[in-house]
């Protein structure tokens, strides 16, 4: 009979192992769905680590998929110290971009390049912040839970796209594609690698992470968000006051997500549309977790996700693998990664039979 | 032997650090109702949870109608007929009675007969007088009518041995004595019960014979003809006394604390306080004794501010603080050292430095504008280390790795650095070793002679002879006896803890 008993202490060397095997586990569950494709497994494995880091073009694609991912989930390792499940990301996201392309769509015509993106980036976090802004002040003064709150103005967030996609903010010479007039230049994040789709946001991702970091090792307010998420009843005690934190806290992680969104349109497409990838605030939880909780810890996990995105995406074109399997693969080596969260907290161990 | 329901021989129980049962030996029969008395943490709760199969013993051995048996779970003891009623209920709020009487029996079908099970409910209800309505959702039920339920639902899976786990700890004086009633007539009904209590009274009204355990180990099985409060309390407390400390003088100075006809209720609503009244000096230790549940851990907490009082008033050095809120009490110089230190004290996951700093943290020289200064912190954090002697791995570790005895140091450390005119400390060497007890309670003692009003609230009738000064014995919400600590006689506290009509005869 299996017992499991709680492990107080997980060192880092315990950690590091348990990942790797989790990540070789995941492949080899991933092996059984391409051999069942009839493609030699190892083959496939290779062309996607040469489709995620083999040319200059491809890794710079792994880190496009990587910024979004970056910006997100330093912004979530905040609220989640707190013990605040941000769920929202996909919402705060897409209201970034929608109040950032405002701007880019509708804004003055004759400022500066710098000028027009540095209100596009206060534009984006603050779209976010507004969006988070809501589900905190629920849990802070009404104790709303805010895994439901966040998760439903997600849906309400996708509404409110598709409200402007489909009505006044569609290009007329769209053919009815529900997409915006392409962004001019001035409204385009500058690029950071010739040649490519990488941009500004990932330094802005990189900034990020180094100030969600200095918030939580260095201020005041990161020392009471970790008091708060250890034990808010001692918080209380030692007059902390929660509420405030809560929203604080709420308003960074969102304002972070919308800033993803603006550099994704500024950056990536080039326009609103309805498809921009909103599902980034999910994947972001998967790092956070992943990282756990370390913001210099989500920029390597994320250009880890990130590569495993663009490289599955170039074995579908050079393999003529199916999308589905590169899912399968994507999802086998992070189900194994989260279940494997269970070795680390727990012992487990055969208790034989006591007479 | 075939009278003898349940043997347990030679049990033995360690937890990390802790002996809870020590080679115990119990036999229970048929047709009775055989308590065990111990002060919180005498073994009583570990012993109980192994005949449940909740867990299992290290060593020994349990027979249950002469057979050797392996309880693994708690599952496998309701099979043995074995049925026990935690302190806490284990029931579903938004369900019925049916449902929850229901819930993981593995004879039913994919369809429930409710119509069935309601009537064999009524048929239990009926022959023990419960007036407990199946189609009742728990919620809507009193603590004693949910109690009716967990028998319903033990009955109903035909337990022989019922184990009650101080089960009046939740009752009023009235719903117990019916509860000892439906007791009465189910023993009589030939099955048995195990009664667990540190009520004195109750336990000579209720139960045929009385097994006394004292710090893991059985002090001996009685009948209930032969003793009386006097022994029970003997036995259950135990006269010798650790060690003794050496205690300065009583110099007492000011009023600190004052409290004024304080009424409040706990969680369950139920009215805990019910008008205390007394008062701590400078420079004096004021114990407070009692069993568990009387309304300790809400005093504290009402002085302290976590809780609200529903009538009364406390004064802190003449200014009232009734129900401020704790940071404001905090603000007047009361330091806090709670029951429940993972609970309200102390952050498990951040390290001993960041709760070293907890309440000071917002100060100079630790803090400067937004910033913390981590080095100071460590600085800090160090200094209380070393004067209160406890043992960290690592500064950066979680404090949830220290053991209880550093962890408790620890707070100890933080709550008397502020330098506080008024100390509260609950419980302040619960679970803790010899040596990390004397070294706590030397604390205190400092504390007291450096002028401090020290509030001690503690069930070890022991630590609150040995340093207290005066002493107050709680029962039932009310503080029933103050004496002077020379004055105290061990057995008269003991007797007043249990609610002996004694009391009145020692008022103050």
């Amino acid at each position: 009979m299996l017992k499991f008993e709680k492990r107080e202490n997980v060192s880092l060397k315990l950690r590091i192992l348990v990942s790797v095997i989790s990540v070789l586990a995941g492949l080899i569950i991933g092996a059984i769905a391409i051999l069942l494709a009839r493609i030699n497994p190892l083959t496939a494995y290779k062309s996607i680590i040469i489709g995620a880091f083999g040319s200059k073009y491809t890794f710079t694609e792994t880190l496009v998929s990587a910024t979004p991912l970056i910006l997100i989930s330093v912004g979530l390792i905040l609220a989640f110290k707190m013990s605040f499940w941000n769920i929202g990301a996909y919402g705060q996201y897409i209201i970034g971009a929608i109040f950032s392309s405002y701007f880019a769509l509708f804004g003055p015509p004759n400022i500066s390049r710098f000028l027009l993106l540095t209100i596009m980036t206060f534009a984006g976090l603050a779209g976010g912040a507004i969006w988070a802004i809501i589900p905190a002040v629920l849990r802070a003064y009404w104790e709303v839970n805010e895994v439901i709150s966040t998760l439903l103005l997600n849906y309400v967030a996708l509404y409110i796209l598709k409200y402007f996609m489909y009505g006044f903010w569609r290009d007329p010479t769209s053919h009815g594609f529900p997409l915006s007039k392409p962004f001019t230049l001035n409204a385009q994040l500058p690029k950071i690698v010739l040649n490519s789709r990488t941009n500004l946001g990932l330094v802005f991702g990189i900034i990020a992470a180094f100030i969600i970091w200095f918030i939580i090792k260095k201020t005041k307010f990161g020392y009471e968000i970790r008091v708060i998420g250890g034990n808010p009843k001692a918080a209380h005690y030692a007059g902390i006051n929660v509420a405030r934190n809560v929203i604080i806290a709420m308003i960074i992680s969102g304002a972070l997500a919308g800033l993803a969104g603006m550099a994704q349109i500024s950056g990536v497409i080039h326009m609103l549309q309805i498809e921009i990838n909103p599902s980034y605030g999910y994947t972001a939880i998967i790092v956070a977790w992943l990282s756990y909780l370390d913001p210099f810890a989500a920029v390597f996990v994320s250009i880890l996700l990130g590569a495993l995105a663009s490289g599955g995406y170039q074995i579908q074109i050079t393999m003529q693998v199916p999308f589905g399997i590169v899912a399968v693969i994507e999802s086998a080596i992070l189900f194994v990664l989260i279940g494997s969260e269970i070795l680390m907290r727990y012992r487990i161990y055969s208790e034989k039979r006591r007479l | 032997m075939e009278n003898i329901a349940l043997k347990a021989e030679d049990i033995t129980k360690y937890f990390p650090g802790v002996l809870a049962n020590d080679h115990i030996n119990f036999d229970l029969y048929k047709c009775e109702i055989h308590t065990l008395l111990g002060e919180n943490g005498a073994g009583k709760t570990t012993l109980m949870n192994i005949f449940d199969g909740i867990y299992s013993p290290n060593e020994g051995d349990i027979f249950i109608e002469g057979k050797h048996v392996n309880i693994r779970s708690p599952f496998d003891a309701m099979g043995l007929g074995i049925g026990m009623i935690h302190q806490h209920f284990m029931l579903v709020d938004t369900l019925t009675v049916i449902e929850n009487v229901v819930l993981g029996l593995q004879n039913q079908g994919f369809i429930v007969d409710k119509t069935n099970i309601a009537k064999r409910i009524k048929e239990i209800s009926e022959k023990y007088n419960f007036k407990v309505n199946p189609y009742s959702r728990i919620w809507q039920l009193s603590v004693g009518e949910q109690q009716k339920v967990e028998i319903i639902k033990m009955l109903f899976r035909g337990a022989k041995i019922l184990i009650l786990d101080e089960p009046t700890a939740v009752l009023t004086p009235q719903e117990s004595e019916v509860l000892f009633g439906i007791l009465g007539q189910i023993k009589s009904d030939g099955k048995s019960i195990i009664f667990i209590s540190h009520k004195l009274e109750e336990v000579l009204e209720v139960s045929d014979r009385i097994t006394v355990l004292r710090k893991g180990r059985v002090v001996g099985t009685v009948d209930k003809g032969n003793v009386t409060q006097r022994d029970l309390a003997t036995m259950m407390i135990g006269r010798e006394v650790l060690f003794n400390l050496e205690k300065m003088p009583l110099k007492t100075g000011r009023e600190i604390l004052k409290i004024e006809n304080l009424e409040g209720y706990n969680n369950r609503g139920l009215k805990t306080l019910r008008g205390i009244q007394f008062s701590v000096h400078s420079g004096e230790i004021f114990g407070i004794a009692g069993v568990a549940g009387n309304g300790q851990e809400e005093l504290a907490e009402i002085i302290t501010g976590l809780r609200k009082a529903s009538k009364g008033k406390i004064y802190v050095e003449n200014q009232e603080i009734t129900n401020l809120s704790p940071y404001s009490i905090l603000k007047n110089r009361v330091s806090y050292i709670p029951s429940d230190r993972l609970k309200v004290g102390l952050v498990p996951n951040l390290s001993s430095v960041e709760n070293s700093i907890l309440k000071c943290y917002s100060k100079e020289p630790i803090s400067h504008g937004l910033f913390i200064n981590y080095s100071r912190a460590t600085e800090y954090a160090d200094n209380l280390i070393e004067e209160f002697n406890v043992m960290v791995p690592r500064m950066s570790a979680p404090i949830k790795l220290l053991s209880g005895g550093n962890m408790q140091k620890l707070l100890l450390a933080r709550e008397i650095s502020e330098n506080p005119i008024l100390l509260i400390a609950v419980h302040p060497t619960r679970g803790l070793d010899v040596g990390a007890t004397e070294f706590v309670r030397r604390k205190l003692l400092d504390a007291r002679d450096s002028g401090t009003a020290v509030l001690l609230i503690s069930e070890d009738l022991d630590e609150i002879l040995m340093i207290s000064d005066t002493i107050g014995v709680i029962y039932e919400g009310r503080v029933t006896g103050i004496i002077s600590t020379e004055e105290a006689d061990i057995r008269k506290i003991g007797l007043i803890m249990g609610g002996s009509k004694l009391a009145n005869s020692m008022g103050h």
